[in-house]
Formats: structure tokens, C-alpha cells, sequence
């Protein structure tokens, strides 16, 4: 099954990442457990590589974080979505179904 | 004498940031090992595949310091020459009364709203979904530094 996992295009995750933090605040650890369970396991994030994509969504001001405590009372950076990242969510959104969309049409016509 | 001062403070802001990003790391590597271990795996096993399932942990760390230290830096700057453009050109508009010289200071006025709209902007950023296929493992964007084993 590990094989048959699909290595994500840049920007998609950050599209995963936006969406995941549109429904409640994260961690790092919780964000990739969720993406994870709602792949079923069909899409492959490296952990580590998600770090660098929170730093700079933050430095975009798409999403904010602050230190807080998790689950289990340890000290733990929680993201949560800002009102820019918000419009930058629905504007990928939009671009990736004119993708898929574009993409599926060649498929089917050649 | 001041410079020292300024060295030393971003040395200083530096080695906080680090530390900040090291723990968030950690924490991360920790959830995943009393993950592994809650389902059976002995800890020493948990441990090694927790650090596996992360990545390099160096270069991540080392990443995210870059772009959390370029991100303060470059905006402090672009705050502060916000407010001094538009002190400046408020200050020249107030003294003078001679229509030239009150242009410089719609001048900067204008400049000062126009770094903050590009602020503003940068925020949004664009989408990058390009047709290129590059993968999700991203350390090896140019703009977040050199990658300290290759240094």
C-alpha cells in the first residue's frame, strides 16, 4: 500500500494545510494525523516537510501561531487560520478544481 | 560599539528562535513515538521510527529558523520606514505652505502607503500550483538557506 501513495505537487500542501486549520486550531503533530486520516492514507506527507511550509505560511500572515498546551499537558505550538488565509483558501480551492477539472478533460479527450 | 549591541541581540533572538523551533520538533517526534509505542512497538523501536518518519531533523530545524529570522527581520524594516515615510512627508506638509515642496511630502506619503499595501499584498501571496513536479518534500527551496550538511 506504502507504494501506492502519491507524492503531493508544490502548493498542495499548503491547500491541505489551510483547509485542515479552517475547521480548528493545530498543532503540527495534528495537522498531519488529520490529513493523514482524511487521505486514508493514499496521500504521503513527510512529516518534517510540513514545518517549513507552517514558517511560511506564517511569514505570508495566511495562518498564526501561538504556544499553548496539547492533549497530553505538554507545551505545544498551535496554528490557527487568519482572515487573509482564509481568502487564500478559497482562492486555492478555486484554482485547484479549475485544475482537476482542465486535467480530467484532457484525460478523457485524448 | 552599537553595532556589537546589534550583533549580539540578533545572536541572541536567533538562539531563541532555534530553541522555539527545536521544541516544536520534538514535540512532534514525541506524539509520533507514543504513538508507535501504544501500538506495541518496543521503545527503542518506537523511538527509531519516529525519528525515520520525520525526516532531517537538522535540516528542518535549520529551515524554519531561516525563514522565521528573514521574516522578522524583513518586516521590522518595512514597518519602520513605513511610519518614518509618512512622519516625513506629514512633517513636510505641516512646515511648508509652498505647493512644491508639499508635493515631496504627498510623495512620501504615497510611498509610505504603497510598502504598506506591498505588505499587505505579500501576505496573500500567489498560488503556486504550477505545472512543475516538484514534490511535497520541500527542503530544497534556495530562499530558506544553505543546507548545513552540504555546508
Amino acid at each position: 500500500m506504502a507504494n501506492e501513495r502519491t507524492d503531493l505537487m508544490q502548493g498542495t500542501l499548503e491547500l491541505l494545510i489551510l483547509n485542515t486549520l479552517a475547521r480548528e486550531s493545530m498543532h503540527g503533530y495534528g495537522i498531519v494525523q488529520r490529513i493523514h486520516e482524511a487521505a486514508e492514507d493514499l496521500l504521503k506527507v513527510e512529516d518534517g516537510s510540513l514545518y517549513p511550509a507552517l514558517y511560511r505560511m506564517e511569514e505570508r500572515g495566511w495562518i498564526k501561531s501561538e504556544w499553548g498546551i496539547s492533549e497530553n499537558n505538554r507545551r505545544a505550538k498551535f496554528y490557527k487560520l487568519t482572515r487573509t488565509g482564509q481568502r487564500q483558501l478559497e482562492a486555492q480551492r478555486a484554482n485547484w478544481d479549475r485544475i482537476s477539472k482542465a486535467v480530467t478533460r484532457i484525460l478523457q479527450t485524448t | 560599539m552599537r553595532i556589537d549591541r546589534l550583533n549580539f541581540y540578533a545572536l541572541l533572538n536567533r538562539e531563541k528562535t532555534a530553541f522555539d523551533v527545536e521544541e516544536e520538533l520534538r514535540f512532534h517526534i514525541e506524539m509520533l513515538e507514543s504513538k508507535y509505542a501504544q501500538h506495541g512497538m518496543p521503545a527503542g523501536q518506537a523511538r527509531a521510527a519516529a525519528v525515520k518518519r520525520f525526516g532531517d531533523f537538522e535540516r528542518v530545524k535549520q529551515q524554519c529558523v531561516n525563514i522565521k529570522q528573514r521574516s522578522s527581520l524583513v518586516r521590522r524594516l518595512l514597518k519602520i520606514s513605513t511610519i518614518l515615510l509618512a512622519l516625513s512627508g506629514l512633517a513636510v506638509n505641516y512646515l511648508s505652505v509652498e505647493y512644491r515642496v508639499t508635493r515631496i511630502g504627498h510623495l512620501l506619503i504615497a510611498i509610505a502607503i504603497m510598502v504598506r499595501l506591498l505588505l499587505y499584498v505579500r501576505g496573500l501571496g500567489p498560488s503556486t500550483f504550477l505545472p512543475g513536479t516538484r514534490k511535497t518534500v520541500i527542503t530544497d527551496t534556495p530562499d530558506d538557506g544553505p543546507n548545513p550538511r552540504e555546508a
